[in-house]
This record gives C-alpha cells, structure tokens and sequence, in this order.
C-alpha cells in the first residue's frame, strides 16, 4: 500500500501519460480534420525515434534537436502522403464514399511499407543510446533526467497546441472543421489548407513524440503498433475529433495502466487496456469526456 | 457466367484432386489458398454485404482453433471441427448485439480491439495453466485436412452467393446503402446484422480448428495473430466486394505474391504488398473482379 501512495508510481504515470496524450493528439488532429482512420500513426513514431536515434550516434546531436529534425521529417511525409494519396482519393466521389475501407486500406500499405523500408535499411535488430541516464532524487522519488524531460517537452506540446486552437485564427479554423465541415467552408475556411497543415502538424507531432520515446527506450523498425492502439485507446475515451478531451484521457490512462499494473501484475496491462478500449467502445462510443468538456 | 461457373467448379476439383498427383508443397499452397478463400468469404457476408467492416475476425478463427485444441483426442476430429464452429458462430451469437450498436470507423476499431482482448485473455488463462503452447499428436492425415478445407472454401463461396442472392441478402444492401431509411420501411435491422455475424463467424472457427490441426501446435499468440484480419481484410478488398469471386480472386492473387517473393525476400514481399494496396485502392477501386470484368467484357 505504502508504494501505492508514494510519488514513483505519480512519476512514472505522468511520464507514460503525457507520452500518450502526445501520440494521442497527432492522431486526433489527423481523424478530426480529414476523418482518416490512420492506422500508420505509431510507425511515423517509430521514424521520429530513428531520427533521433542515427543523429545522436552519428553527430552526437542531443534528442533536443532532433525534435525539430523527427518534425520536419514527418511533416515532410504527412505532405507527400495528404499531397500524393489523399487529396486524390477524397476528389474521387465513388472512393470517397467507402472513406474507411479504402483509408484504412491506404494506411495499412503505408505502414508495411515503412517499417519494411526501415527494417530493409537498419536491419530489425533492437538499438538504443544513452541519454541523461543519471538518477535524480527529489522529495523521496528517483527520476532518470530523460524521464523528466520527456515529461517536460510532452506537456509543453500538448498544452502549446491546445494554446494554438484556442487563441490562434488557424486553430479557430481547425476546430470548425473538426466540429462542423460544410459549415466551416461556408465561412470561408479554406478546407484544403486547413487539411494539409493539420495533416503536417498530426505527423509531426508523431515524430516528436517517437524522439522523446527513443531517450528511454529500445527501438525497432515494429516498434509502432503498440503506440497506434494506445492512441486509438485514447482518443476512444476521449471522444475522436475532441483534442482537448483526448489530452486528458492520455493522462488518465498512463494513471489507469501504472496503478493498475502496481494493483495486479504486468501480465495484465494488454486486458486492462483493451478492456478498457472495448468497454468505452461498447458502453458510450462518442467518448466519457465527450460532454464534461464541452460545456 | 456460365463458363465462370464451369471454372470455379473446375479448379475446386482441381484442388481437391491435388494429393493424387501434386507434390506435398503443392498442398500445402492449395489448402493455404482454399484457407483464405474460406476466410474471404466469410468475411464478406458481413462486410461487404453490409459495410460493416470487421478487423477482428482472428478471433473467430482463434476461438475455433482453442476449442478444437481443447476437444481433439477426446472426441473424433470431424466433431471437434463442427464444434469449432459451433463455438465461433455462438461467440458471434453473443456479442453481436453490443458489437453491432457501433457503426462506421467506431465498429472497424470496436472489433480489432475485441479481437486483441480474447487472445490476452486466452494468454493469460493459458499462461495461468502453465500451458505455453500445445501440442496435438495422432491428427488425421494430410489430405484429408486438405479436402475438408476445400469444401469450407466451396461452402463458404456457396453460402456468400446464396446471401448475396436471397431477401436476406438485399435487405444487409439496404442496410449498407442506408440503415436508419432501411428500419424506417421495416427491415429488421438489428436481426439482419445479427444473422449475418454469426454466418460470417462460423467457417472462420471450423478453418481455424483445420489450420491447428495441420500445424498440430497450438500457440495462442499465434492463432489470435491480428495480422489474420487484416490479411483477410486485404484479400476481399483487393479481390473486390462487389461479386462472390472477388475473394477468390483475392486470396489467389495475394497466394501467387507471397509464393514468388516471401520466401526468399520477405521484406520486399511485405513493401510490394503495401505498394499494391495503395495502387488497388486509387486505381482499380472495384478490384481484381472489377478488372477481370472489364477484360472479360461481361459485367
């Protein structure tokens, strides 16, 4: 019990949770907008953390820089996939109409593409580096120096973005589309812009996310799919389209699985998640945060 | 059509007279392709019938292969298999209603992490027996596995005609084209659904107790594998949803890739893979069926 209460297990929640909400967010931006079923999400992590992987041992450049490089680099993608695959199927009314078969067919090539491509280039052997690996102990509770910023840089990321669509035109703009798409246009959103940028934004908020991942953990070219149902799982819970809501449930869930796995064992982490996942799908498919946030 | 009859009927005697004169890897390709054809099909009696498209049919399969594993040596095989059915289809019969309340992207997710739950499940309760994998000894003798797959491919091809051709079957149309209009003029909706779940649900267990016993290991990692649904998913899609050969075609063309390449290059099997989804969803969005008809003139 006394390991319940004490603050290493609030630490390593906060740390998990807000990497969550941060892989999270990339993928609701993208649903919201373009209402995408993007099932490639956590192999763009799985890019951002070979980025920062080869830069740290190649040029000895610290994970802080690769976060602008894993962004630019997803960014990159999310343009030539919107660019070259998207705006083409979603013009085509007869493709358009079976949007999440064919979506989730496109993704589905998109991510056995990209991690054969990484495996082909990088061989599928695990690596890693390290990184602030020094313990620091503060008020009884030992943190690692990469946990801590990783912690400090996903948060910072989240509530910036939340920032942004509160206070900036565009993300004023984004949140219309999200919520209501003609209506958005009839006002003079540019809905393609407002696609494509948030498609960028989406992926790269992914790599960034893959860059704070790498700091911690082992990496390999199949290391995405775990992270794709997390953020599945999350933004669930959170209600799909519903940013803010969907950063809150990350948290949540980084508390639900630490205490969870403390409670019982690490063999049940799989079940309490997709329980989890299975349970809010079945019982109130539009998200528990859905209406708390909205009003 | 009718000489498309007559070849469909012709290649199934084909691949059940195999073990005359084919070599043993020459089996082990056909059951693997009358396998898929099987799994396609099931799939598209739900699917494509009523856009209702499930990620989480592995679990079908699974629970078939659980069961068969659990009854194999207790009673004889060919019960164990309709038992493996029987299980899947109840299953489906089960959770059919909830699963079938979530529509659009909701229902796609809804069964893939339905399907993710059962095989933890099952890992956990196998690990708790201290069971990490089974073996079945004394299965029946090879081609005897590999006629009772061709006739679930045959069957499963049969039943997905029969749908797609019976009031039933218009009435999963009409759901796909317009759910809340279809109740509005009286189609039973919700039973509709449920019927064509548990169809499409039973020749998924009794393939997944057939594969187990041709593998005669049972892994429970391995037969809740995801990467069955989406590799059935794939298969139909390719192929096409609009007709019954659709899956067929599918299932044999994705066979032909994989025997070529994966082999000898798995990676670059698994990028030609990827590069031919993107290419069949934006250029030949009806499919291998769609091309075969457009070639053969016919609809």
């Amino acid at each position: 019990m006394d390991t319940l209460l004490s603050g290493q297990l609030l630490f390593a929640a906060l740390v998990s949770g807000s990497l969550y909400a941060l892989v999270a967010l990339g993928l609701n931006l993208v649903y919201g907008t373009l209402r995408l079923l993007n099932i490639a999400h956590g192999d763009l992590v799985m890019i951002g953390a070979y980025t920062a992987f080869w830069m740290f041992s190649l040029f000895a450049v610290p994970p802080l820089v690769s976060l602008v490089l894993a962004a630019a680099l997803c960014a990159l993608l999310g343009w030539a996939v919107y660019a070259g695959l998207f705006r083409r199927m979603l013009a085509k009314p007869d493709l358009a109409k079976r949007v999440e078969a064919n979506s989730l067919i496109l993704f589905y090539g998109i991510s056995v593409i990209l991690q054969n491509l990484t495996a082909l280039a990088f061989s599928s052997t695990s690596r890693g580096y390290q990184y602030l690996d020094t313990v620091i102990t503060w008020q009884g509770i030992s943190m690692t120096g990469n946990r801590l910023l990783s912690l400090g840089v996903a948060a910072t990321i989240c509530f910036g973005t939340l920032l942004f669509l509160r206070f900036h035109l565009f993300g004023w703009g984004l949140r219309a589309v999200i919520e209501r798409r003609e209506a958005a246009q009839v006002v003079g959103v540019n809905l393609n812009r407002v696609q494509l940028l948030t498609i960028c934004g989406g992926f790269a908020v992914a790599g960034m996310a893959g860059v704070l991942v790498s700091m911690t953990e082992q990496i390999t070219p199949f290391m995405g799919f775990p992270f794709t149902i997390v953020a599945f799982v999350v933004i669930i819970i959170g209600g799909l389209g519903n940013i803010g809501a969907g950063i809150l449930a990350g948290f949540c869930l980084g508390l639900v699985e630490t205490f969870g796995i403390a409670l019982t064992s690490p063999g049940y982490r799989s079940i309490l998640i997709y329980g989890l996942f299975v349970g809010v799908l079945m019982v109130r498919p539009e998200g528990i945060f859905t209406k708390a946030v909205r009003s | 059509m009718r000489l498309g009859s007559a070849l469909w009927i012709a290649l199934a005697g084909f691949g059940a007279a195999v073990p005359f004169f084919g070599s043993t890897y020459l089996m082990g390709v056909v059951f693997q392709v009358a396998m898929w054809i099987a799994l396609a099909q099931s799939w598209s009696m739900l699917s494509a019938t009523t856009g209702y498209l499930s990620l989480g049919h592995a679990v079908f399969y699974g629970v078939g292969a659980y069961v068969c594993v659990l009854l194999t040596g207790i009673i004889p095989f060919e019960f164990a298999i309709l038992a493996a059915a029987g299980s899947a289809a109840l299953f489906a019969a089960l959770i059919g209603l909830p699963v079938l309340r979530v529509r659009g992207p909701y229902f796609v997710i809804l069964t893939y992490g339905l399907s993710e739950l059962v095989r933890h499940v099952v890992m956990r309760i196998e690990s708790a027996l201290g069971s990490f994998g089974r073996m079945i000894f004394d299965v029946p003798a090879q081609e005897v596995l590999l006629w009772w797959m061709v006739g679930l491919a045959v069957l499963a091809t049969l039943g997905a005609y029969a749908i797609r051709h019976s009031r039933f079957g218009a009435g999963l149309a009409a759901i796909r084209e317009d759910e809340v209009a279809a109740q509005t003029i009286g189609v039973p909706v919700t039973r509709l659904k449920l019927l064509a779940f548990i169809a499409s649900a039973a020749i998924p267990g009794a393939v997944g107790g057939l594969a187990l016993l041709r593998t005669s290991y049972f892994e429970p990692a391995q037969a809740f594998d995801p990467v069955i649904s989406f590799t059935i998913v794939t298969m139909a899609l390719v192929g096409g949803t609009d007709s019954v050969r659709g899956p067929i075609l599918g299932a044999m063309g994705f066979a032909l890739l994989s025997e070529l390449l994966w082999s000898t290059l798995p990676q670059l099997y698994m990028i030609v893979l990827g590069l031919t989804l993107i290419v069949f969803v934006l250029f030949v969005p009806r499919g291998l069926s769609g091309l075969v008809g457009r070639i053969g003139g016919a609809r």
